[in-house]
C-alpha cells in the first residue's frame, strides 16, 4: 500500500513522462488530426485548477467545510505544471483557431501563447505557495490563498475567453469568463467528492462524525453548486435567445441542430443541474457516500460533455488520442489524490480543527 | 455558555436603544422626514404637471428613475446576503447585523418599488401591471422582462417580510416582557403567542433553515432579473451577457457599503460595540473587496470584449461612456467601486472604522454614477448617430431622488427605535 | 398540579432535564421553555424531525407548476405575438415559475409553520411568562396531563 505512493519527485518525473508521451503522440505521426489535446486541456484546467482552488477558497474563509479534505485537493499542485507543459505543446497547433489567418491584437500567436503560458504558469507558482505554506505548520497567511484565487480567476477566465470563445471567434459572450472559473469551482467540489470515496472509509474510523459532516458538506456545496450553474448557464441562454441576433444565436442554433452535440447538451444539463439537483435535494442523499460521489463523477462527465459540445463544430479532433489522454489524465488524478499525504508530509495546523 | 447574568446585559444593551429618543435623533428624523415630503410634493407636482418636468426624453426615455430604482433594489441584497447567505454558509458574524440589514432590505425595497410607479407617469394605472382576472378580458405580458420585475420584487418583499419577522418573533416576545404598559401588549400581540416551548423551537429552526435557503437563489436572481430590464434588449452596452452576475455583485458591492454605513453610527449612538466588534465590520468589508473585485471584473470584461468583437456600435459605445460626455461620471465610477475598494487589501484599513464610513459613502456614490452610466449612455448612443442626444436629470428628479433617501433613512430611524436592532436570541445562542 | 423548575443556566438545566428523563418520565409530559432553540432538547425528548420540508415542498412544486401555467394559459388566453416571441415562450415562463417557486414554497413553509407551531396561540398572549430569560421545564400532571400547565 505504501509503495503504489508518488514522492514529490517521482510526481514530477511521472508528469515530464506523461507530457512526453503526449507530445509524441502529438507529433510522433501517430495521429493524423490534432485538436484532441486542447479539448482535454480545456476540461482538465478546470479539474485541476479548480480543485486547488476550493482548498484556497476554504482556507482563506477558514471554512469548516471539507477542511478534512483541504490536503488532498491541495497535493494537487504538482498537476498546475502538468497543465502549462501540455498547453506549451499546442504551440505548433494553433492553427486550430479561426482567427489564426487574421491576427488581430489580442488574438495573435506569440500573445496568445505568452499570456496564457504565463498565467499557467503562475498559477502553478501560486498553488505551489500555497500548498507548502498550509503544510509548513506556521499560522496560516491569507495572502497566499489570495494570491492563488486571483492567479486562478486570471487563468480560467483567459481559458474562457481564449481557449474556448476564441475557437467561435468572432462571436461574443461576455459571461464565458466568470462562467468558466464557476465550473472550475464546481468541478473541484467534484473532486472533492471522488476523493472522499478513497478517504472516506479510513477517516471515518478515525473521526466518524467529523468525516460524516465533511461528506455532508460536499453534498451540500454540488447541491448548491448545481443551482449556481443553472443560474449562470440560464443567465446567458436567455439572453442570447431572447435577443435573437444572427451573429449570437448561430451558436447555439448550429449546435443544437447536429446529432453529437444536441445529445451532448441533453447530457450536461442532466450532468450538471438536473440530476445533482434532484438527487441532492433530500438531506438523507448528501449524507451518502454513493450518492455524492455518483453525482460528482456525473458533473465531471457533464462539464467534459460541455466543452464538447462547445469545441466539437469547431475543432477537428481524433477520438483514440481523446480517450487516450484524458483516461491517462484521470489516472494521473487518481494516482495523486492517493499519494496526498506523501506529497504534502505535515498536516497544517488547522485541518484537524474539531468542531 | 451564556450564564444569565450576561444574557440580561445582552437584553438591557440592546434594548437601551429603544429608550428615550435624543435630540440629535429627533434633528435626523426631522431632516429626513423633510427630505422626503419635499420629494413626495415634487411628486405630486410631477403627477399634476405631467412627465415634462422630469429631464427623460427622447432618446433617453429612461434616466434618473430608473437609476433609482436599480440602486435602491440594489442596496436591499446585502440584507438577504448577510441574514441568509450568510446562514447557511454558518459565518458567526452576521449576528451582529443581519437585523439592521434584514430591515434595510425592506426599507430599500418600499423605496425601490415606488420608482417604477414613478417612472409610470400615470401611476393609478399602476395595477394594469397584475395579473388577476378583468373585465378587461386582459392579461399582462409575461414576456416581457418588465413584468418579470413585478414578480421578482414582490416575491422579494415578501419573502424579506417573512423573513425579517420570523427572525423576530423570539425577541418581540423579549421586548413585549420588558415593555409594562399597553406598548408591551402590542409587541405581545405580534408575538403571535410564542412561548419558546421545544416544539416551536424545533420547526422554528426548520422554518428558518428553509427560508434562507428559498432566499439565497433569491437573492442572486432578483438583481438578475432587474439586469434583464437592459439585457434582453439589442442595444449596445446594455446586451451582454455578463450582466447578470455583474448586476448582482454591483448590488451586493453596494448594499454592503450601505450596511457599513449605516452601522458605523449606529453601533457608536447606540453604543453597542461590544456586540458588533471591528472583526465582524471586517468581514463585511471583506465582502464588500471581493465584490469589488467582481464588479472590476466585470468592467474589463465589457470593454475588452466590446473590442475584441470588433462590433462597431459596441466600440463605439464603450468608447462614449470613457470618453464621452459622461466620461466625468465614468471616471467617478471606476474610482469608487474599483480603485479606491482596493485599499482595503490593507489589513489596517479594513479595520479602520472612519476610513470604512467614507469609502462606503463613496462606494454608495460611485454605484448610484454605476447604474446611471450604464442606464444613459446606452440610450443616449444607440444604433443610428440620427437620434443621439444627451440627458440631464431635472431639478425634479434630482428632488426625488433625495425623497427617496430622506423616506430610506426615515424608515430606518424609526426602525431603531421600535424594534431591537440586535437578534437578542442569536446572541443569546452565541 | 404542575410542577414548574426555572433555570438559569443551561448547563444545569440540560443536566436536570437529562435526569429527568432518566427518572422514567416521559417526554410527553414534559413541557420545555427555552430563551433560544437548543438542539440537545429535541434529541433529549426524542422528538421526530420536523414535517416542515413537506410544506416547503409542496408549496415550491406548487408555485413552479402553478407560476408557468399562470404565464402560459394566459398567453394562450390572448395569443398575440409580441416581441417575436413564441405564444408560450417557454424561457421566460420558466422564470415566473421560477419566482413562483421561491414565493409560494416559502408562504407555505411559513403557514406550515404557523400550523405545526400551533400560532397563534391565544392562551399565551394573556399568560404573564418569562420563559425567553430562564429554562423552564413544566411537568405536567401524570393524573390529568391534559390540563394547561400553570
Amino acid at each position: 500500500m505504501h509503495d503504489s505512493k508518488l514522492s514529490a519527485g517521482g510526481c514530477y518525473s511521472l508528469l515530464l513522462i506523461l507530457a512526453a508521451t503526449i507530445g509524441l503522440i502529438e507529433y510522433g505521426g501517430l495521429i493524423d488530426q490534432q485538436g484532441s489535446l486542447l479539448i482535454t486541456l480545456t476540461f482538465w484546467s478546470a479539474v485541476i485548477q479548480g480543485a486547488v482552488a476550493v482548498a484556497a477558497l476554504t482556507a482563506l474563509v477558514r471554512a469548516q467545510w471539507i477542511a478534512s479534505l483541504r490536503r488532498e485537493l491541495l497535493a494537487l499542485y504538482p498537476l498546475l505544471l502538468l497543465l502549462a507543459l501540455l498547453f506549451a505543446l499546442l504551440w505548433p497547433q494553433l492553427d486550430l483557431f479561426p482567427w489564426s489567418d487574421q491576427p488581430t491584437i489580442w488574438l495573435n500567436r506569440p500573445f496568445f501563447m505568452g499570456r496564457n503560458l504565463t498565467s499557467l504558469l503562475l498559477t502553478f507558482l501560486a498553488g505551489r505557495q500555497l500548498a507548502l505554506h498550509s503544510t509548513s505548520g506556521a499560522p496560516f497567511k491569507d495572502r497566499y490563498a489570495v494570491v492563488y484565487l486571483l492567479t486562478f480567476v486570471l487563468s480560467q477566465s483567459l481559458v474562457g475567453f481564449d481557449w474556448l470563445m476564441s475557437a467561435a471567434y468572432p462571436w461574443i459572450s461576455t459571461m464565458f469568463g466568470l462562467y468558466f472559473f464557476t465550473e472550475a469551482l464546481y468541478a473541484g467540489i467534484a473532486v472533492a467528492g471522488l476523493a472522499m470515496l478513497l478517504y472516506f472509509r479510513p477517516r471515518q474510523q478515525i473521526a466518524p462524525k467529523q468525516t460524516a459532516r465533511h461528506l455532508r458538506d460536499v453534498g451540500l456545496l454540488l447541491f448548491g453548486f448545481s443551482i449556481l450553474w443553472a443560474g449562470l448557464f440560464f443567465a446567458q441562454f436567455l439572453l442570447i435567445w431572447y435577443a435573437n441576433l444572427p451573429e449570437e444565436v448561430h451558436f447555439v442554433t448550429e449546435r443544437l441542430a447536429s446529432s453529437p452535440e444536441r445529445e451532448l447538451c441533453w447530457l450536461f444539463l442532466l450532468g450538471l443541474f438536473l440530476t445533482p439537483f434532484v438527487t441532492l435535494l433530500g438531506s438523507e442523499a448528501k449524507g451518502d457516500l454513493r450518492f455524492v460521489s455518483a453525482v460528482s463523477l456525473l458533473v465531471l462527465t457533464g462539464l467534459f460533455a460541455e466543452r464538447l459540445f462547445i469545441l466539437l463544430p469547431a475543432i477537428p479532433h481524433h477520438g483514440g488520442a481523446l480517450l487516450l489522454y484524458n483516461g491517462l489524465l484521470f489516472i494521473m488524478l487518481l494516482l495523486v489524490l492517493h499519494s496526498s499525504e506523501r506529497l504534502l508530509p505535515q498536516a497544517s495546523s488547522e485541518r484537524d480543527d474539531t468542531p | 455558555m451564556q450564564n444569565s447574568a450576561s444574557a440580561q446585559q445582552i437584553e438591557q444593551d440592546v434594548l437601551a436603544a429603544m429608550s428615550r429618543p435624543s435630540r440629535c435623533y429627533l434633528a435626523c428624523i426631522l431632516l429626513a422626514g423633510l427630505l422626503f415630503l419635499g420629494g413626495m410634493a415634487l411628486w405630486g407636482r410631477q403627477i399634476a404637471l405631467g412627465m415634462g418636468v422630469a429631464g427623460i426624453s427622447h432618446p433617453v426615455g429612461w434616466g434618473v428613475y430608473i437609476t433609482d430604482f436599480v440602486f435602491w433594489v440594489g442596496i436591499a441584497h446585502s440584507g438577504t446576503l448577510i441574514s441568509a447567505v450568510l446562514y447557511i454558509f454558518r459565518a458567526r458574524f452576521r449576528t451582529s447585523f443581519n437585523r439592521a440589514a434584514e430591515a434595510m432590505t425592506l426599507f430599500a425595497l418600499m423605496v425601490a418599488g415606488l420608482f417604477p410607479l414613478i417612472h409610470l407617469g400615470r401611476v393609478w394605472l399602476a395595477y394594469f401591471l397584475f395579473p388577476y382576472p378583468n373585465q378587461r378580458q386582459l392579461w399582462v405580458n409575461f414576456r416581457s422582462p418588465l413584468v418579470w420585475d413585478v414578480f421578482a420584487v414582490s416575491t422579494y418583499m415578501l419573502v424579506s417580510l417573512v423573513f425579517f419577522y420570523i427572525g423576530l418573533l423570539p425577541d418581540l416576545a423579549i421586548v413585549a416582557r420588558r415593555r409594562p404598559g399597553p406598548v408591551g401588549k402590542i409587541y405581545r400581540l405580534l408575538t403571535l403567542g410564542w412561548v419558546g416551548s421545544s416544539q416551536q423551537w424545533r420547526h422554528y429552526a426548520k422554518l428558518y433553515f428553509l427560508l434562507a435557503a428559498f432566499a439565497t437563489p433569491l437573492v442572486a436572481s432578483v438583481h438578475s432579473i432587474v439586469s434583464w430590464d437592459f439585457a434582453v434588449s439589442i442595444v449596445p452596452g446594455w446586451h451582454t451577457t455578463i450582466f447578470a452576475p455583474y448586476f448582482v455583485a454591483g448590488a451586493i458591492l453596494s448594499g454592503t457599503a450601505m450596511v457599513i454605513t449605516l452601522v458605523i453610527p449606529m453601533r457608536r449612538l447606540l453604543r453597542l460595540e461590544a456586540y458588533i466588534p471591528v472583526t465582524h465590520i471586517e468581514a463585511i468589508a471583506k465582502i464588500l473587496l471581493l465584490t469589488s473585485l467582481i464588479v472590476s471584473f466585470a468592467y474589463i470584461v465589457e470593454q475588452g470584449l466590446a473590442f475584441y468583437s470588433g462590433n462597431l456600435f459596441e466600440m463605439e459605445q464603450f468608447r462614449f461612456r470613457a470618453l464621452g460626455d459622461y466620461r466625468l461620471l465614468f471616471w467617478i465610477m471606476i474610482s469608487c467601486n474599483s480603485l479606491l475598494p482596493m485599499t482595503l487589501f490593507v489589513g489596517r484599513l479594513r479595520r479602520n472604522l472612519a476610513y470604512l464610513f467614507v469609502l462606503s459613502l463613496l462606494v454608495n456614490v460611485g454605484m448610484w454614477l454605476e447604474r446611471f452610466v450604464i442606464v444613459v449612455t446606452s440610450l443616449a448612443r444607440d444604433f443610428d448617430p440620427y437620434a443621439w442626444g444627451n440627458y440631464t436629470p431635472s431639478l425634479t428628479e434630482i428632488g426625488i431622488t433625495a425623497g427617496s433617501f430622506g423616506l430610506f433613512f426615515l424608515l430606518f430611524l424609526l426602525f431603531i427605535k421600535v424594534l431591537p436592532v440586535l437578534s437578542i436570541t442569536e446572541l443569546k445562542e452565541r | 398540579m404542575a410542577r414548574q423548575l426555572i433555570f438559569d443556566d443551561q448547563q444545569t438545566f440540560l443536566q436536570q432535564l437529562e435526569q429527568l428523563l432518566a427518572d422514567g418520565i416521559a417526554g410527553e409530559h414534559l413541557e420545555v421553555r427555552t430563551p433560544y432553540h437548543l438542539s440537545e432538547v429535541e434529541a433529549l425528548l426524542g422528538q421526530q424531525p420536523s414535517k416542515l420540508p413537506f410544506f416547503a415542498l409542496g408549496g415550491a412544486l406548487a408555485g413552479f407548476g402553478g407560476g408557468f401555467l399562470l404565464a402560459a394559459l394566459t398567453s394562450l388566453d390572448w395569443p398575440i405575438i409580441t416581441g417575436g416571441k413564441p405564444i408560450v415562450a417557454v424561457p421566460p415562463f420558466l422564470l415566473i415559475g421560477y419566482l413562483m417557486t421561491i414565493l409560494i414554497g416559502s408562504l407555505a413553509s411559513f403557514g406550515g409553520f404557523l400550523l405545526l407551531a400551533r400560532l397563534p396561540r391565544i392562551d399565551a398572549l394573556v399568560e404573564e411568562q418569562d420563559f425567553d430569560a430562564h429554562f423552564i421545564i413544566t411537568i405536567a400532571d401524570e393524573v390529568a396531563p391534559c390540563t394547561t400547565p400553570s
